[in-house]
C-alpha cells in the first residue's frame, strides 16, 4: 500500500459504481514535462473532481502547477493532477472542517488548517504527517513562506480566543515540538480572514473581517502598513506570479488590486454577489472572480438569481469580458494554473472544476 | 430617577446586605420627612457645602438637614411601608431650596460621570469639581417639565354668557337659578354665576364661570341653541367672544399685496435641447434620490441628495413638481436647481395626490383629526400653500378618496349612499348638497369631460345600474340596467371618447361568473353601447391611450392569453389578434398607444413582451428576472423595467429598453426602491401640426440619425481613449513594481538555495524527465452492497 492514505470507498458523487483502487508504479510526481502524461482532451470540457463530501474551502496549485490541492469542510485533504484531475491521494488525520491548505516553493511540504483547532504539516510526497500544531481555535489561514522555512497560520476569534498569527521556523525542531512559535501577534478588532506572505518573506498581508488590509512584518510583528478600502470582509487574498500586486476578494461584493509593498489600491472589480475569491492570471492581464450569493440566502431563490458564474476582469480597464459558469452554489476558491491556460474553481456544492481555455481566450483584445 | 443615581453609599451597602430589601429606590414612591434630603447623598452634600463656601452666608442650614437625612436615610429602607405619595415641595424643610439645587448639581455631575472620592470602590461619587460652574439653565434641564407649569389664568376664558334666560322676578329667581346649575353643570362644575337684574327683574341673560376654559367651550358647544321652552331657546357664548367680535374694524383693509418670488422657469427641463427626459430614482434603501436625465447611453446626474425624502417622492401631473414625503408634512421641488418651492405642514402625512391642473394637493394622514377641526385630508393650494379645507376621513383603503375632474374644477368623493361633489375654488359642496345615491358602489370621472359614472348594485328588484352624469347640470345623460350583477368595474380610455365597464355576471341557471364588457363610445349621440363576452377569467383590462384599442389577458395560470380588440367607427367590437401562452399579468400601453408591455411581474418572474399592435406583431421576448414595476417614459421612446427594494431584496436595479424591446442599460443601484418618470404637459400642438410632423417624419428621421451616428462614433472614442491612458498608467505601475522585483532576485534566489524559479520552467535543466503511466493495473474489490 503506497504510504498516503487512500480510499476504497466510493467517491461521493459516484453512487452504484464499483469502488477501485488504482496503483501506480511510480510516484515522483513533482518531475514531469507536459508530454509524458496522457493527453487530456483540451476540449473545454471541465473537469470534475468529485473528492469531498462537503462544501469547497480552498484550493491551490503547487508552484510548479501539476499538482491541485483542495480543502473542505470535511476533514479530508485532497492532492489531485492538475492536467487530468486523477486523484494521487489525501492525507489523512484532520477531524474537522479544513479551512487552508499551501504548499511550499518545492512542494516537499503541505500546511493545513483546520476547525479541529490543530495546523498539520505533512510530507507532500509520502502523506506522511510530519507535525501537529494545536491551536485553541480554528485555524483560518496558513502559509510557507518565500523559502519554505517560516510557516505562519492565524486562528479565529472563538470560544473566548482572540484571535492570533503565529509563526514558526521550520529549521528550528524544538519550536515545532514544544508548540511554541517564535513569533505570535494578538490581533485584537477585528479576526483576520485571509492571510498570505508578501514578496521574499518578510512580511505578511492580513484581510480582515472588517475589510481592513494590514502588513505585519514576520520579523517584529508591528503593523507596517494599514489600509481599508473594503467595506466588508475580505474573503481572499492571492498573489500575483512575481507577488509584486496581490488582488483581495471581499463580501462588499468588489474585488481589489493592491501593490504588495506599499498596499496601494490599483483597480476595483465590481459585480453584484459576494466575492469569495479572486485569482490572477499568470501571463495575461486578467483577474477571474469567484463568488455568488451567500448559501444560506441561495435556499430561497433558484440558481440563476445566485450568480454563481466565475467572472473574468481585465486588470487594466476593470471590464469584465467573460463568464464560466457551472458551479450549482457559490464558488468558494479560484486558482489559476501557473501556466495560465487552465484555472479551477471550489463551490459550496462541494465540486472542483478543471476548466481549460478555449483558443478564443487567448486571441480575445480589448479595442484599445 | 436622580434619586437612583444619588443614592448614598452607605444605603446601597446596606441594600446589598439586604437582599430582601427593595433594590430600586428610584422606583420606591419618595418619603416624607427624609424627602428634601434624600436625593442629597453624600455627593449632594459635598456639593451643598461647595455651593455654600461659594455663597458665603448660612454655612450650616444646608448641611445640616442633608446630614440628617442620610442618617435617615440608612434606617429608611424597608423600616417604614411606602406612605402615601406626595410631592416634593410640599416637605416643609430649612434647606429644601439648596438641598433642592444640590439635587439639580449632582444629578448633573452624575450624568458627566465625574469620578468619585468619597464613593467607595464600587460607587461613583457624583460630587461636582470644585471648580465646577453651573452653566445649565433649568430651562435646558427640565424644558419639557417646565412647560406643563401652571400659568396665571385671570379666568376670563372660562365665562359664558348665556342668553334668552326667562326673565323673572326675586320669588322666581332661586328656581331659575336651579334650572340653569342642572342644565350648564353638566359641562363642568360653575365656579360663579351672575344674574344682573333691573327694576326687580332679571335681565334675560345669564354670566356663567366654569373651573377651566375647557368646560366653557364644551358648554358653548352644546348648549347653544338649547330650548328650554317655547319662548326661550339659549344662546350660549364665551365672554370673550364678545370682546373679539366687537374690536373688528368696521372698515375693509386691503390685504397687503405679497413680493413676488421669481422660482425660475419651472419648465425648464422642457426646453432642452435632445428633448431627453428625466427621471427621479430612490435607492439605498430610501436614504439617497437621484434625479438622471435619461440618456441612451448612461443616465447623467443632476441632482442627488440624502434623505430628501423619508418614505417615498411624487411627480405632480405635468412634471411641474416633485413632492417628497416627511414626517411634518410634504414639499415641493421644482425649478432647476430642485429648490423647495412649497411646504404644506402635515404630521404623519402619508398618502397625497394632485389635482389634474396641479393647483390643489390633497394629503392624508392618519395622526391628526379631532372632532371639530377635520385634519386627516387637507386639501392645499399649491401656488399660495394655503390650507383649503380639511375633512375627516376613516380610511385611506381607496385611495385617492377625493377624485378630481380633469379639468381640476370638481371633486368627489363617495360615502354611504351619498355622492359628494366639491367645486374649486370655494372647495364647497356643489350646489350645496350632496348627491343621494343609495347603495353607491363606485364613481370615476371621465377624463375627457366633466362627466361621472358611478355605479350601483341590484337591490331586490331594481337591477344594478350604470349612470354617466352630466357636471354641474347633474343631468343623467346614460343609464345602462344590468342583471345579476356581480361586480363592476369602470375603465376609462384617456381621452374619455369610451368608458369601459367591466361587468362580473352569474347569469340565472348557470354556475360561476361571467364577464362582460360593456363599452360606451361617448362620442356619440345617446352614448350607445356594444357587449363583448369574456368566456374565462379576466386577468387585466387596458386601453389604449389616444386609441380606439383595448387588450385584455385572460385565462387561468399557466394558460394565460392575450386578446386586443378594437372598436370600430360604426360601433362594431374587432378581435384583432389573440396570442395564447403568454406569462403576463399586467399590461403596460406606451403613453401614445401602439406599442404595449405586457408583463409578468413578481411572481412570473418578470417576463416581458412587447407588442406593436398596429399589426400585432410580437417584436421582442425578453425578461428582467423578478421584476416588480415596468414604466414607460411620458414619450413612449423608452420602457424602464426595474426590482424593487421594496418588493425583492436582491438585484435591485432598473433596465432601460427601447418601445422595441431592445435593452440598452442594466443600472445596478443599491437597494435600490423606485423610479418615477417626470410627466410632462400635454403638448401645445394642434392635431393638424401633429399630422404635420408625422408626414415629415423620413426628414427628421434624417437629422436623428446623423446626431446617433456622431453621438456613437463619439462615444466609441471616448472609450477607447479612457482604456488607452488607464492602460498606460497600468503599464507605468507594472513596470516600476517590475523593476524592484529584479531587484530582489538575489534575494529570492538565496532564499530558495540557489533554484531560480522566476519563470515556469526557469529551473528546467534541473528537471528529471520521467513518464509515469496511469492505470497499470486495476483491481476491482467488491465490498458488498453499495449503498
Amino acid at each position: 500500500m503506497p504510504p498516503w492514505q487512500r480510499r476504497s470507498r466510493p467517491l461521493p458523487g459516484a453512487k452504484g459504481r464499483r469502488p477501485t483502487i488504482r496503483k501506480w508504479r511510480q510516484s515522483p510526481f513533482r518531475s514531469y514535462s507536459h508530454c509524458c502524461f496522457p493527453r487530456v482532451d483540451a476540449g473545454m470540457k471541465p473537469i470534475l473532481l468529485q473528492g469531498h463530501e462537503r462544501s469547497i474551502t480552498q484550493i491551490k496549485y503547487n508552484r510548479e502547477g501539476d499538482l491541485l490541492f483542495t480543502v473542505a469542510k470535511d476533514p479530508i485533504v485532497n492532492v489531485w493532477y492538475s492536467v487530468n484531475g486523477e486523484r494521487l491521494g489525501t492525507y489523512m488525520g484532520h477531524t474537522g472542517a479544513v479551512w487552508c491548505v499551501d504548499a511550499d516553493w518545492d512542494t516537499k511540504h503541505v500546511l493545513t488548517g483546520s476547525a479541529d483547532n490543530s495546523c498539520r504539516l505533512w510530507d507532500c510526497e509520502t502523506g506522511k504527517q510530519l507535525a501537529l500544531l494545536k491551536t485553541n481555535s480554528a485555524v483560518r489561514t496558513c502559509g510557507f513562506d518565500f523559502g519554505g522555512n517560516i510557516i505562519m497560520f492565524s486562528t479565529d476569534k472563538q470560544m473566548g480566543y482572540q484571535c492570533f498569527v503565529s509563526f514558526f521556523d521550520l529549521r528550528d525542531p524544538s519550536q515545532i515540538d514544544n508548540n511554541e512559535p517564535y513569533m505570535k501577534i494578538p490581533c485584537n478588532d477585528s479576526k483576520i480572514t485571509s492571510a498570505v506572505w508578501g514578496p521574499l518573506g518578510e512580511c505578511i498581508i492580513a484581510g480582515h473581517e472588517g475589510g481592513e488590509l494590514n502588513q505585519y512584518s514576520a520579523k517584529s510583528g508591528e503593523v507596517l502598513v494599514n489600509v481599508k478600502e473594503h467595506s466588508r470582509q475580505i474573503n481572499d487574498i492571492q498573489l500575483s506570479r512575481d507577488m509584486t500586486m496581490f488582488v483581495t476578494a471581499s463580501k462588499d461584493n468588489t474585488a481589489k488590486l493592491f501593490d504588495s509593498t506599499t498596499l496601494e489600491h490599483q483597480k476595483t472589480f465590481r459585480t453584484e454577489r459576494p466575492v469569495n475569491s479572486a485569482a490572477l492570471s499568470p501571463n495575461y492581464d486578467h483577474v477571474v472572480l469567484g463568488g455568488g450569493q451567500e448559501a444560506m440566502d441561495v435556499t430561497t431563490t433558484s440558481t440563476r438569481i445566485g450568480k454563481f458564474e466565475a467572472r473574468f476582469f481585465h486588470l487594466a480597464f476593470e471590464e469584465e469580458f467573460g463568464r464560466v459558469k457551472g458551479h450549482f452554489g457559490p464558488i468558494n476558491s479560484v486558482a489559476f494554473h501557473p501556466d495560465g491556460k487552465s484555472y479551477s474553481s471550489g463551490g459550496e456544492d462541494g465540486y472542483v472544476r478543471i476548466h481549460y481555455f478555449d483558443p478564443q481566450y487567448f486571441e480575445f483584445e480589448f479595442e484599445a | 430617577m436622580q434619586d437612583a443615581e444619588n443614592v448614598a453609599a452607605p444605603e446601597a451597602a446596606e441594600q446589598l446586605a439586604e437582599p430582601g430589601q427593595p433594590q430600586h429606590p428610584a422606583a420606591e414612591p419618595p418619603r416624607p420627612g427624609e424627602e428634601p434630603s434624600r436625593p442629597a447623598g453624600p455627593g449632594a452634600l459635598e456639593a451643598a457645602v461647595g455651593e455654600d463656601a461659594e455663597a458665603g452666608p448660612e454655612p450650616d442650614v444646608p448641611a445640616e438637614p442633608a446630614a440628617d437625612g442620610e442618617e435617615k436615610a440608612t434606617l429608611g429602607p424597608g423600616s417604614s411601608p411606602p406612605p402615601p405619595e406626595e410631592p416634593p415641595a410640599s416637605a416643609p424643610s430649612v434647606g429644601e431650596a439648596s438641598a433642592e439645587q444640590a439635587r439639580d448639581e449632582s444629578a448633573e455631575a452624575g450624568s458627566e460621570g465625574a469620578g468619585g472620592e468619597d464613593g467607595g470602590a464600587d460607587e461613583p461619587s457624583f460630587s461636582d469639581p470644585e471648580d465646577f460652574v453651573d452653566d445649565v439653565s433649568e430651562e435646558e434641564l427640565l424644558g419639557d417639565i417646565l412647560k406643563d407649569r401652571p400659568q396665571e389664568a385671570d379666568g376670563i376664558d372660562s365665562v359664558i354668557v348665556v342668553d334668552n334666560v326667562p326673565q323673572v322676578g326675586p320669588d322666581r329667581l332661586e328656581k331659575l337659578k336651579n334650572v340653569i346649575h342642572k342644565i350648564f353643570s353638566k359641562f363642568g362644575k360653575i365656579t360663579n354665576d351672575f344674574y344682573p337684574e333691573e327694576d326687580g327683574k332679571t335681565k334675560g341673560y345669564t354670566f356663567l364661570e366654569y373651573a377651566s376654559p375647557a368646560h366653557a367651550l364644551d358648554a358653548v358647544k352644546n348648549a347653544d341653541g338649547y330650548k328650554l321652552d317655547k319662548q326661550h331657546t339659549f344662546r350660549v357664548n364665551l365672554f370673550t367672544d364678545f370682546d373679539k367680535y366687537m374690536t373688528i374694524s368696521d372698515e375693509w383693509d386691503i390685504p397687503e399685496k405679497q413680493p413676488f418670488k421669481d422660482l425660475g422657469n419651472l419648465r425648464y427641463w422642457l426646453e432642452e435641447a435632445e428633448c431627453r427626459d428625466q427621471y427621479s430614482v430612490i435607492f439605498e434603501s430610501g436614504d439617497r434620490t437621484s434625479i438622471f436625465w435619461n440618456d441612451v447611453k448612461d443616465p447623467v446626474s443632476i441632482e442627488e441628495r440624502a434623505r430628501w425624502t423619508e418614505t417615498y417622492v411624487r411627480w405632480s401631473p405635468k412634471g411641474t413638481y416633485l413632492a417628497t414625503f416627511h414626517q411634518r408634512g410634504i414639499a415641493l421641488w421644482g425649478g432647476e436647481k430642485f429648490k423647495q418651492i412649497q411646504r404644506f405642514s402635515h404630521q404623519g402625512v402619508q398618502l397625497i395626490d394632485f389635482s389634474p391642473c396641479e393647483r390643489y394637493l390633497v394629503t392624508f394622514s392618519p395622526l391628526v383629526d379631532t372632532q371639530d377641526d377635520p385634519q386627516a385630508i387637507i386639501i392645499w393650494d399649491t401656488l399660495t400653500g394655503q390650507k383649503k379645507r380639511g375633512f375627516h376621513c376613516e380610511s385611506s383603503a381607496h385611495w385617492p378618496i377625493f377624485k378630481w375632474s380633469h379639468d381640476g374644477k370638481f371633486f368627489a368623493r363617495m360615502t354611504l349612499d351619498t355622492l359628494s361633489i366639491y367645486e374649486t375654488p370655494s372647495m364647497g359642496l356643489l350646489d350645496k348638497k350632496s348627491l343621494k345615491i343609495s347603495g353607491i358602489k363606485d364613481f370615476s370621472w371621465s377624463p375627457g369631460g366633466n362627466i361621472i359614472a358611478f355605479w350601483v348594485p341590484e337591490d331586490k328588484d331594481i337591477p344594478a345600474r350604470v349612470t354617466l352624469m352630466q357636471l354641474p347640470t347633474r343631468q343623467e345623460i346614460r343609464v345602462r340596467n344590468l342583471f345579476n350583477v356581480v361586480d363592476c368595474k369602470l375603465h376609462w380610455q384617456k381621452n374619455g371618447d369610451y368608458l369601459c365597464v367591466k361587468v362580473d355576471r352569474t347569469p340565472k341557471g348557470t354556475q360561476g361568473v361571467v364577464t362582460n364588457f360593456e363599452i360606451f363610445r361617448m362620442r356619440e349621440k345617446q352614448v350607445p353601447v356594444d357587449v363583448v363576452e369574456m368566456k374565462e377569467t379576466i386577468i387585466a383590462f387596458a386601453w389604449e391611450p389616444n386609441g380606439s384599442k383595448f387588450a385584455v389577458l385572460h385565462g387561468e395560470a399557466p394558460r394565460i392569453s392575450v386578446s386586443f380588440y378594437h372598436v370600430k367607427s360604426n360601433g362594431k367590437i374587432e378581435l384583432i389578434k389573440m396570442f395564447d401562452k403568454q406569462q403576463a399579468n399586467t399590461i403596460f400601453w406606451s403613453p401614445q398607444g401602439q406599442f404595449v408591455v405586457l408583463a409578468g411581474l413578481r411572481s412570473m418572474n418578470g417576463a416581458l413582451a412587447f407588442v406593436d399592435t398596429s399589426d400585432c406583431t410580437v417584436m421582442n421576448i425578453a425578461e428582467h428576472y423578478m421584476a416588480s414595476d415596468v414604466e414607460w417614459d411620458p414619450t413612449g421612446r423608452y420602457v424602464v423595467t426595474s426590482v424593487s427594494w421594496w418588493s425583492h431584496k436582491v438585484d435591485n436595479a432598473y433596465w432601460l429598453w427601447t418601445f422595441q424591446g431592445r435593452l440598452l442599460q442594466k443600472n445596478n443601484k443599491d437597494r435600490f426602491c423606485q423610479l418615477l418618470w417626470r410627466p410632462r404637459p400635454p403638448t401645445p400642438l394642434s392635431q393638424d401640426q401633429l399630422k404635420q410632423i408625422k408626414k415629415d417624419l423620413k426628414k427628421y428621421s434624417k437629422i436623428f440619425e446623423q446626431k446617433d451616428r456622431l453621438s456613437q462614433s463619439k462615444a466609441s472614442k471616448e472609450l477607447v481613449e479612457r482604456r488607452r491612458t488607464m492602460m498606460e498608467d497600468f503599464r507605468k505601475y507594472r513596470k516600476m513594481a517590475q523593476e524592484l522585483y529584479m531587484e530582489q532576485k538575489n534575494e529570492r534566489l538565496e532564499l530558495r538555495g540557489g533554484v531560480d524559479t522566476d519563470e515556469l520552467d526557469s529551473n528546467v535543466e534541473d528537471w528529471e524527465e520521467e513518464t509515469i503511466e496511469f492505470f497499470v493495473t486495476e483491481e476491482i474489490i467488491p465490498l458488498g452492497n453499495p449503498e
